[in-house]
């Protein structure tokens, strides 16, 4: 029975030699950044070109001689949508790797399954997707839009210019459209909105027969009140509802729809003739008129050797997350991290939409937030433009986080500050 | 703000709520906006449609009365379209439709539907056509030509939603006088999608001309809605309640509630009532359009099982690449139809049609090849086609995703698959109704082909005895390996008529696998009256607890039904009787 | 009694392979912890929590061959009890985090207080406590279990139908799980662990410990597996597994064998995931994905069904290349993970175990049949060894 003893051990020097092999190249010219985005399972759909994104603005920082004077090495992960493969993947690349800093993570489970272990290792992650707040971590940078830099804004725009008094929140049945709609609901009742006038509806995952809720939307609809829908529909969900809402001959002009997760990406996968003029909010669509943005558009198109990709919100998040470390790291001469997080706070990119975004003490940016309605084409046209708003991580709308405010300057160095306890560590008792 | 000046107040003590107003102080300062508020609506700026309206309507009146009266010209209020936002958009708007001018009724709506650009050198206003590689300007009045324009050499003008309204009203009452019908009826909806009295006169004035039918009740319902909201008597304003309740459906129901405010006391127990008879008519309505809802969602299910009815159901064989049989069924229309836009764009509403063969035999060759490769080493090793199956699926899946990329592809609806029709208070969407006869038949053509075809008898044979059958002199391997393509080539079409209602995308085969063999087990393996009623009934249920218990929870119910129903019945609805089941 | 029991499990492959893991068990730790970070005999951290994972989802494989290798359910659901016994232990760490969570909230945890919830459900209570934590770990997926086996078993629900329902009962808590209004976190799941038994969970020292736990229940779990297939029961097991009528004409409550090995199996899914969160610290929904399920039974089937060595085996080993492709080539790991469901199927039907046993079976059958003929009889046990595989 020797051959299982030796079996075993042959399996042990397999194992200990992948998990080497990847650290075994690091050579001292260059600074390796992690790219952590599923390129396979469920949300590949999604994740897969913010990698290409990532790839694509190293090449670029290379072409400018890079950081430091050394060339930046992009380490690719794919954590396959398995959310505790991020986690695993995460320690890969901070302790294995060596890594400077990691550009990743879609959903919030994965970010909420990395967040201690770049906290254990004291790494540094850019989150760039839009999210629900309610967290600020000292190693963790939130590029995309917390719920104020998105949905309240969209909000206002339908109330004033559109006079919607009804609102239909519909999402999916997660954390994401979950917390922003118990903040909208709460903002939209702070401006008078009766309860009755709010009709809030969860679907599943992936959820594809759309046929009664759209009538649902319909019959909320007729109480002869001007009526909006305010979707937190999840990415993949949204083709069959949008279909079904052209099919039934839901106009945006009687019912507008405005939507927090549909970019030019998902309209990719769409006839949008029928859905002409609902709208979205971001913090950038790839119509901004700015020559910033036309730059980075061709850079795109060339370096996917596509014409037809399309760029999009969390592309310009990760745009300006790269950005940000760039400029912090040049300032703090060197890749340390805590030197980093030091050094990052109020340093100032240009974005996309023409602008600069500012990283805040509570680890948020500002940005502004755009809104724009759906073409024939597939783009979007920007409709309304607010001044920077800076990320609110703990929401003004929900009871146990208004207090809270989160800065990690000293002497501060806290996520959770209690402003009225004064103390750090949310209720502080 | 600079990386290394901080301007931010130093943080002494522990903080106190000063802290974070101070902060907020600063920000504002800096230009930031931190969170939204409601800054209330100018509503001197925002004109109303009343407004709008109420001057069209002097206007027209005194066109009529006077139609010699020399009218303003619309050019100069077109031409200042192209500088104006949209609260001044909207203001020349009112004036255009005032005008009355018939001419103006092109450029309005190239207006709504975005192809109305000014030029960049004079500041005016054009419709524009693409033509190559720039635009053909079109004069927004006389219809002629202007000549060509790079693409840079023009600015599209921004149009809203709200725009969009003011857009279709106007052109209601523009175009109510219209020569052409269907114009005309348009016209009449319009005006009944946007009650005001001032349009009072102006569609009587229209229904006193008015001699088609069917436009002729449109107009009367759009007069009874402006009744309704005019200070005309209460006698009138009876009539018109009773003209919406006749009209019945959710519009009516809408219209209704929106007066139900202001209504003359006298009239509320007639509102009330009105209402309430929509409503409760509304009510049955809504049950059978439940119902068909739930048809729909049950024909879906029929469509994703049917294939799996074959390859799992008849020959026995756990197809976890079921559904990417599905995918690929799904991506052959995308194929077809991009090759279809290059080339013959004409035939677009024939890409369906095209498609189905090319997914028949696309995914009818991937099956051979699977059946040939893999699951002909695996007969009588039930469960481990799963895992090899499971194995193609993710190959499969992953093929796709290098030559496709991940995200989602467009497959366009063509016109005869969208838009909706009424039958009573329920709307049918068209593609829901294809896809429902269009599962029907593929059940017919199977059921056909299985019970009275000779390859049938020969596939019925080989699954109940594969060695009695070879003893005959049935090809066994050959029967294997066309029934498994023939089940794979069903679910390459069912691909192409999902592909209507789904996202196109490498995990499109993922989210139907489960339901699939849901619909196939709890049917009855081996039998196809099974699948159908299977399907159908599960959709129903699903449709029936959704209103009252959500979707997610409605759908965990159902798989727990499932689970229990098998308990019951652990071979399905339709049980195979005899002796071939125990073995 | 329990003596012959537990002697009766010690053949000599099980010997070998309990030994491995509890030297292995003593040996990782103490190579992590005790020497040096540049020694060449160093392991790090990471490695360790990695190899932890690796035995949870051997131990997971561990159970899946008990009922499917041995008695012949092939259960797609075996996911959800991990995830349950995962989610057991999630509560009890969430517990343990007290105040410091993000807002401070001594009694909920933070996803509940973010969406507004006044008091902990009826069903929180109780984890704060160790001792029950653990025992939910065990009774939650076994209850499960057996309330699934007592109605399935009793209709004689088996074969693909059996794998069908196991399937649905996997997705039907993973949609259930995914709601928020179930108060098991939505889809964020559990997560932001601190400490376990007032360890921190980050802590080296507690990685190693969890680590040589893992290890050990694991050999732990080997021994009682062994122990009941190489009993009586493990004989009438086989049975039911070859030919289940035939054992229930014989008069054996067939329901009542499947019933019992299942509820085993199980607890020790229930186990795995115990270890297996405050290791990757995460548990969510997406455990109860039944594409997780299956999974599992193709480590089963690589490694060698029927076989107690073979699961663990090809756990570990796919496991191990999932790391290393989806680290080194992104791009083609689904292809290789594929190719590899493919390729054992067709040409390792039993596995690597079971085909290696098998050439050794068939080597000492030559032999036994050339000593034969030189007068010895020894035929005879060897193909009863063969006609019991």
């Amino acid at each position: 029975m020797t051959f299982k003893a030796k079996f075993a051990g042959a399996l042990l020097a397999t194992v200990m030699s992948t998990t080497a092999l990847s650290g075994a190249f690091a050579a001292d010219d260059t600074i390796k950044i992690g790219v952590l985005h599923s390129l396979s399972g469920t949300m590949a759909i999604s994740e897969t070109t913010l990698k290409d994104v990532m790839l694509m603005l190293v090449e670029e920082q290379n072409k400018k001689g890079g950081v430091l004077g050394k060339k930046l090495e992009a380490v690719v992960v794919d954590p396959a949508s398995d959310w505790p493969l991020f986690a695993e993947k995460a320690r890969q690349l901070i302790s294995q790797d060596k890594v400077a800093a990691v550009f990743g993570c879609w959903t919030s489970s994965s970010r909420k399954s990395v967040l201690p272990v770049f906290e254990e290792l004291n790494s540094i992650l850019f989150y760039p997707v839009q999210y629900e707040g309610e967290e600020s971590s000292r190693n963790i940078f939130y590029t995309g839009a917390a719920p104020n830099q998105q949905a309240i804004p969209a909000v206002d725009y339908l109330a004033e210019s559109e006079g919607v008094q009804r609102w239909v929140l519909a999402g999916t049945d997660y954390v994401y459209p979950q917390t922003t709609n118990k903040i909208l609901k709460a903002y939209l009742m702070s401006k008078g909105v009766a309860e009755s006038d709010i009709m809030v509806n969860y679907t599943p995952f992936g959820h594809s027969d759309w046929q009664t809720i759209v009538s649902d939307i319909k019959k909320f609809g007729s109480a002869g009140k001007k009526t909006a829908v305010v979707s937190t529909i999840n990415g993949d969900a949204n083709v069959p509802f949008y279909k079904e809402l052209g099919n039934q001959g839901i106009k945006a002009e009687d019912i507008p729809v405005v939507a927090f997760s549909v970019g030019e990406e998902e309209l990719a996968g769409l006839d949008t003739k029928p859905l002409v003029g609902h709208l979205a909010a971001w913090n950038y669509f790839q119509s901004v008129d700015a020559e910033v943005n036309a730059d980075f558009i061709k850079e795109w198109k060339t370096f996917t050797k596509n014409d037809k990709r399309v760029t999009n919100d969390p592309m310009e998040a990760a745009y300006i997350g790269f950005n940000a470390w760039v400029k912090a790291v040049e300032a703090a001469g060197t890749t340390d991290t805590d030197k980093v997080l030091d050094s990052i706070i109020g340093v100032s990119v240009p974005n996309l939409s023409g602008g600069t975004s500012t990283v805040m003490p509570n680890h948020h940016i500002t940005k502004p937030v755009l809104i724009g309605e759906i073409q024939a084409d597939g783009q979007f046209e920007i409709v309304q433009e607010t001044p920077a708003v800076v990320g609110d991580e703990w929401s003004d709308y929900l009871p146990d986080s208004k207090n809270l405010i989160s800065d990690w300057r000293k002497p501060m160095s806290c996520g959770n500050f209690n402003v009225a306890s004064g103390k750090c560590g949310g209720k502080g008792s | 703000m600079g990386p290394r000046s901080d301007p931010l107040p130093a943080l002494n003590e522990v903080g106190e709520r000063e802290l974070r107003r101070r902060r907020q102080s600063f920000f504002r300062s800096q230009g930031f906006r931190r969170g939204g508020t409601f800054r209330p609506a100018d509503r001197g700026e925002i004109m109303t449609l009343k407004s709008l309206l109420q001057a069209f309507l002097a206007c027209l009146i005194l066109s009529f009365a006077a139609p010699s009266f020399a009218q303003s010209d619309p050019k100069p209020l077109i031409d200042a379209l192209a500088k104006a936002d949209f609260n001044e958009a909207e203001k020349l708007l009112g004036q255009i439709a005032a005008s009355g001018d018939a001419r103006v009724v092109p450029a309005l709506n190239a207006f709504a539907e975005g192809d109305l650009y000014f030029r960049k050198s004079d500041n005016l206003v054009f419709i524009a056509k693409t033509a190559g590689s720039g635009f053909e300007l079109i004069d927004p009045l006389t219809g002629a030509s202007a000549g060509q324009a790079a693409k840079n050499a023009v600015t599209k003008i921004k149009v809203n939603n709200n725009l969009r309204r003011v857009i279709r009203s106007a052109m209601g009452g523009l175009t109510l006088l219209s020569a052409d019908r269907a114009v005309r009826l348009q016209a009449a909806d319009a005006v009944l999608r946007s009650p005001s009295p001032e349009n009072l006169d102006l569609v009587e004035a229209a229904l006193a001309k008015e001699t088609d039918k069917e436009v002729k009740a449109r107009m009367e319902e759009a007069r009874a809605v402006s009744v309704l909201s005019s200070d005309r008597s209460i006698d009138e304003k009876r009539g018109a309640i009773e003209t919406i309740k006749n009209l019945g459906g959710r519009n009516s129901l809408g219209i209704l509630n929106s007066v139900s405010g202001s209504i003359d006391a006298g009239l509320k127990g007639d509102l009330d009532a009105a209402i309430a008879a929509i409503e409760s008519e509304q009510q049955l309505w809504d049950m059978a359009q439940n119902v068909w809802y739930g048809l729909s969602l049950g024909s879906v299910l029929l469509l994703a099982a049917i294939g799996l009815a074959i390859t799992f159901g008849v020959m026995g064989i756990i197809n976890m690449a079921h559904g990417e049989m599905v995918m690929l069924g799904a991506y052959s229309t995308f194929v077809v139809q991009d090759v279809i836009r290059d080339n013959a764009p004409n035939l677009f509403d024939w890409s369906l049609a095209i498609a189905l063969p090319v997914a028949f035999l696309v995914t009818g060759a991937v099956g051979l090849v699977i059946e040939r490769g893999v699951i002909r080493f695996l007969y009588g090793r039930p469960l481990e086609t799963l895992l090899a199956t499971w194995g193609v699926s993710l190959i499969l899946q992953q093929t796709i995703r290098s030559i496709f990329g991940p995200t989602n592809q467009e497959v366009g609806n063509p016109s005869w698959m969208s838009g909706s029709f009424p039958v009573g208070g329920m709307t049918i969407t068209w593609n829901r109704m294809w896809i429902i006869l269009f599962s029907m038949s593929i059940f017919v053509a199977l059921l056909v082909l299985l019970k009275k075809s000779a390859f049938g008898l020969n596939m019925r044979a080989v699954t109940q005895n594969r060695r009695m059958a070879s003893s005959m002199g049935i090809k066994t391997p050959w029967v294997d390996a066309f029934t498994f393509a023939l089940g794979s080539g069903i679910a390459g079409i069912a691909g192409v008529a999902l592909s209507q209602i789904d996202n196109v995308s490498p995990n499109l085969g993922q989210s139907y696998i489960i339901d699939s063999f849901m619909v196939v087990v709890f049917g009855g393996v081996g039998n196809l009256w099974g699948t159908l009623v299977g399907a159908l009934s599960l959709g129903v249920l699903n449709k029936f607890l959704e209103p009252s218990v959500g979707a997610v929870l409605g759908k965990i119910l159902v798989l727990v039904l499932i689970i229990l129903f098998i308990q019951k019945r652990p071979r399905g609805l339709f049980a195979l009787k005899g002796r071939a089941v125990e073995a | 009694m329990i003596s012959g029991f537990v002697f009766r499990a010690l053949e000599g492959k099980i010997v070998v392979a309990i030994a491995i893991l509890l030297v292995i068990a003593i040996l990782v730790p103490a190579l992590n912890l005790l020497t040096p970070p540049d020694s060449a005999l160093h392991i790090p951290t990471y490695a360790v929590s990695l190899f932890g994972k690796y035995l949870c989802y051997a131990l997971l494989a561990l159970a899946l061959d008990l009922v499917w290798g041995y008695c012949g359910i092939l259960s797609l659901g075996h996911g959800a009890f991990f995830a349950l016994g995962g989610y057991a232990m999630g509560m009890y760490l969430m517990r343990q985090i007290g105040s410091r969570g993000v807002y401070g909230n001594p009694v909920l945890p933070d996803f509940m207080v973010f969406l507004n919830w006044k008091e902990l459900p009826w069903f929180w209570h109780g984890f704060d406590w160790f001792v029950f934590a653990m025992a939910m770990v065990l009774v939650v997926p076994g209850l499960l279990a057996f309330i699934f086996g007592w109605f399935a078993f009793r209709s004689r629900v088996n074969g693909v139908y059996l794998s069908i329902i196991t399937q649905a009962m996997t997705y039907a808590l993973l949609l259930a799980f995914f709601r928020n209004d179930m108060g098991f976190g939505g889809n964020n799941g559990l997560t932001d662990f601190k400490d376990i038994l007032g360890f921190p969970v980050q802590a080296d020292g507690t990685r190693a410990v969890l680590f040589a736990m893992s290890a050990i229940m694991l050999a732990f779990c080997l021994l009682i597996a062994s122990a009941i297939v190489r009993s009586k029961f493990g004989k009438v097991l086989v049975g039911v597994r070859d030919a289940e009528s035939r054992v229930r004409f014989l008069g054996f409550r067939v329901e009542n064998i499947k019933l019992f090995t299942f509820v085993v199996s199980a607890m020790m899914a229930g186990i795995a995931g115990a270890l297996f969160v405050p290791q990757v610290g995460i548990i969510n929904p997406g455990e109860f994905a039944p594409a997780n399920s299956i999974e599992v039974v193709v480590w089963t089937a690589v490694g060698g069904r029927g076989t107690l060595i073979g699961p663990i085996i090809g756990a570990v080993l796919v496991n191990a290349g999932k790391s290393f492709f989806t680290g080194a080539f992104p791009e083609i790991w689904l292809y290789a993970l594929g190719g590899l469901f493919i390729a054992v199927t067709l040409f390792l039907p039993k596995g690597i175990v079971g085909t290696v046993q098998h050439g050794l079976k068939a080597r000492k059958a030559m032999k036994a049949a050339v000593e034969a003929e030189k007068g010895r009889d020894e035929a005879a046990p060897v193909a009863q060894a063969q006609a019991a595989e």
